[in-house]
């Protein structure tokens, strides 16, 4: 009887360590933590646990929402965020033709949208740099966890604010030993500490308190060309009734030879 | 072996046979409100006439959509016509999506779609079958098979009837083919559709829309009956002759753009187009 029990208890052990072990997998699969090692081991730079590659030149095709993004709307024309609200449309009437050009156009909750070749590389192994040559802004995304006390050294505000990034595993995806990278996956990139700027050329406002939340994912057509899409969702309190998401794409260009930089207006 | 050892390894053996398809994919499962922050004025209200910005149409495109009359909705045949797979994610209305799975293996048989407006209705048939040959029926929404690349569903389109890229005219071939790509990102989805017609564009087109998920989705039928909107001699169809539509410009001169901007084309989607611009 005792045996019996021992038995009993001994695989009810076993399957419950198992269960655990599968359900930690499954938790490091949908958080996406990076690298193939799996739990308790070394952790692993981003570039090289980085499911996709980003880097490289791309191009925006702008085919949707054309009349606001290759061309200044005109002013207090706001018919395209309709989520403005009453304040975000009195702070819009405040722009005139005088301040087209700004560089406030390009700041990280706007800058996606605009008519852009965007140019992304590796600073160092947990850091890439993203770079637009319209309005010539450089984004840094960075990939490293805070500190021991949880806390992330944001800097000043800025146009760019501060990003931190993290790469989005497969749900099938199983950290171990041995698992390699996988293939496919995306990159989500939240940003934070801007400066107020604006959604559209013509003044369209967001506040400093806006947060930014994008992903990334890279796939390849049927004709071989290769696409970027960016999933953005503004969120800001001050000037937006609700979350304002779009998706923008890019098309992977061979070199750098299209790349035309070109500054804004620091006001 | 007692029962007790073979009970606890079947649970085991369940276990592991069970995580795969516990685990395998993302799942996309169920009602999806479109998020209409892009293209707001072309999916709502309905665009332009004449408003072909950014794509990528060739001149036997762009001569179909300057002969297309927006009176041509207004005959019976054509008041009940769905979208097309290729416009209908950018239509109005919610999106269900479900999943068919064999009974006895519940192995996934084949993925649907269904938007209410018109009653859209789409199976992605996901068990690696081939589509037919070509003299196969065409319809509305067309032949599609999908698979999984990692967490993205990606679905290929064939067998299209002949439709539209766009509702005001811009025509799309029966030879044209779909590639979808469903992304989800917490209770967002983008929506990516590429487009290939050797008839009507010069290169392929891309789309990209969100849905967010509607945690209790539901969804009304929609039934459609024609009605005689306008008597007309019998065999009369609304078009215009080339040269004769005097309706094209208006687009332009409304939001002050150049009609070389206006008429699409791939070289309008470019960052450097813009320095051809007043």
């Amino acid at each position: 009887m005792k045996k019996a029990i021992r038995n009993s208890l001994s695989c009810v052990r076993s399957v419950l360590f198992f269960m655990g072990v599968l359900l930690t997998c499954g938790v490091h699969a949908q958080f996406g933590i990076p690298g193939p090692g799996g739990p308790g081991a070394e952790p692993v730079a981003a570039r090289q646990a980085a499911p996709i590659d980003l880097t490289g030149t791309w191009v925006s095709i702008v085919n949707e929402d054309w009349r606001w993004r290759m061309v200044t709307p005109e002013k207090a024309d706001t018919s395209s965020i309709i989520m403005l609200n009453a304040r975000g449309r009195e702070v819009a009437n405040q722009w005139d033709e005088s301040m087209d050009g700004s560089c406030k156009a390009f700041g990280a909750a706007g800058l996606m949208r605009m008519p852009t070749r965007l140019r992304i590389s590796w600073d160092d192994d947990n850091t890439m740099r993203l770079e637009t040559d319209a309005g010539r802004q450089t984004r840094i995304l960075n990939f490293m966890a805070p500190d021991d006390n949880g806390e992330i050294d944001r800097g000043a505000p800025s146009l760019q604010g501060y990003s931190l990034a993290q790469w989005k595993m497969p749900v099938s995806y199983r950290p171990g030993p041995n698992a390699e990278p996988p293939q496919t996956g995306s990159l989500e990139v939240v940003t934070t500490n801007l400066l107020p700027a604006w959604l559209r050329r013509n003044g369209v406002p967001y506040s400093a308190q806006t947060r930014l939340s994008e992903y990334f994912d890279r796939f390849a057509a049927p004709n071989g060309d290769e696409w970027l899409v960016v999933t953005s969702v503004v969120e800001d309190p001050v000037y937006l009734n609700r979350s304002f998401i779009t998706s923008s794409h890019f098309k992977r260009e061979a070199d750098n030879a299209n790349w035309n930089p070109k500054a804004c207006n620091n006001d | 072996m007692n029962m007790g050892k073979s009970a606890c390894l079947f649970s085991l053996a369940l276990i592991i046979s069970g995580s795969p398809a516990t685990f395998a994919q993302m799942n996309i499962m169920g009602y999806w409100n479109p998020i209409y922050h892009e293209d707001f004025e072309e999916r709502i209200p309905g665009p332009a006439l004449g408003d072909y910005l950014g794509l990528p149409i060739n001149e036997a495109g762009r001569l179909r959509g300057q002969s297309w009359s927006p009176a041509l909705l207004t005959l019976p045949e054509h008041q009940c016509k769905p979208h097309p797979s290729t416009y209908g994610f950018r239509g109005v209305g919610v999106l269900r999506i479900w999943e068919e799975r064999d009974p006895a293996t519940q192995e996934l048989i084949k993925i649907h779609t269904y938007i209410a407006w018109q009653a859209q209705h789409r199976e992605i048939w996901m068990d690696g079958r081939e589509h037919p040959p070509e003299y196969a029926r065409h319809t509305w929404q067309g032949f599609s098979t999908g698979h999984w690349e990692g967490d993205a569903l990606v679905v290929h389109t064939t067998h299209l009837k002949a439709g539209w890229i766009r509702r005001n005219g811009l025509a799309l071939s029966d030879q044209a083919t779909l590639t979808d790509r469903f992304h989800r990102h917490g209770n967002i989805m983008t929506h990516v559709s590429i487009i290939e017609d050797p008839v009507y564009l010069s290169e392929p087109l891309i789309k990209t829309n969100g849905f967010e998920l509607l945690e209790n989705g539901s969804m009304d039928p929609y039934p459609c009956n024609t009605v005689v909107e306008v008597v007309r001699p019998e065999g009369e169809v609304p078009h215009y002759l080339p040269g004769e539509n005097t309706y094209l410009e208006e687009f332009a001169n409304d939001v002050g753009l150049p009609l070389e901007a206006t008429m699409g084309g791939a070289e309008t989607a470019l960052p450097e187009f813009q320095e051809k611009l007043p």
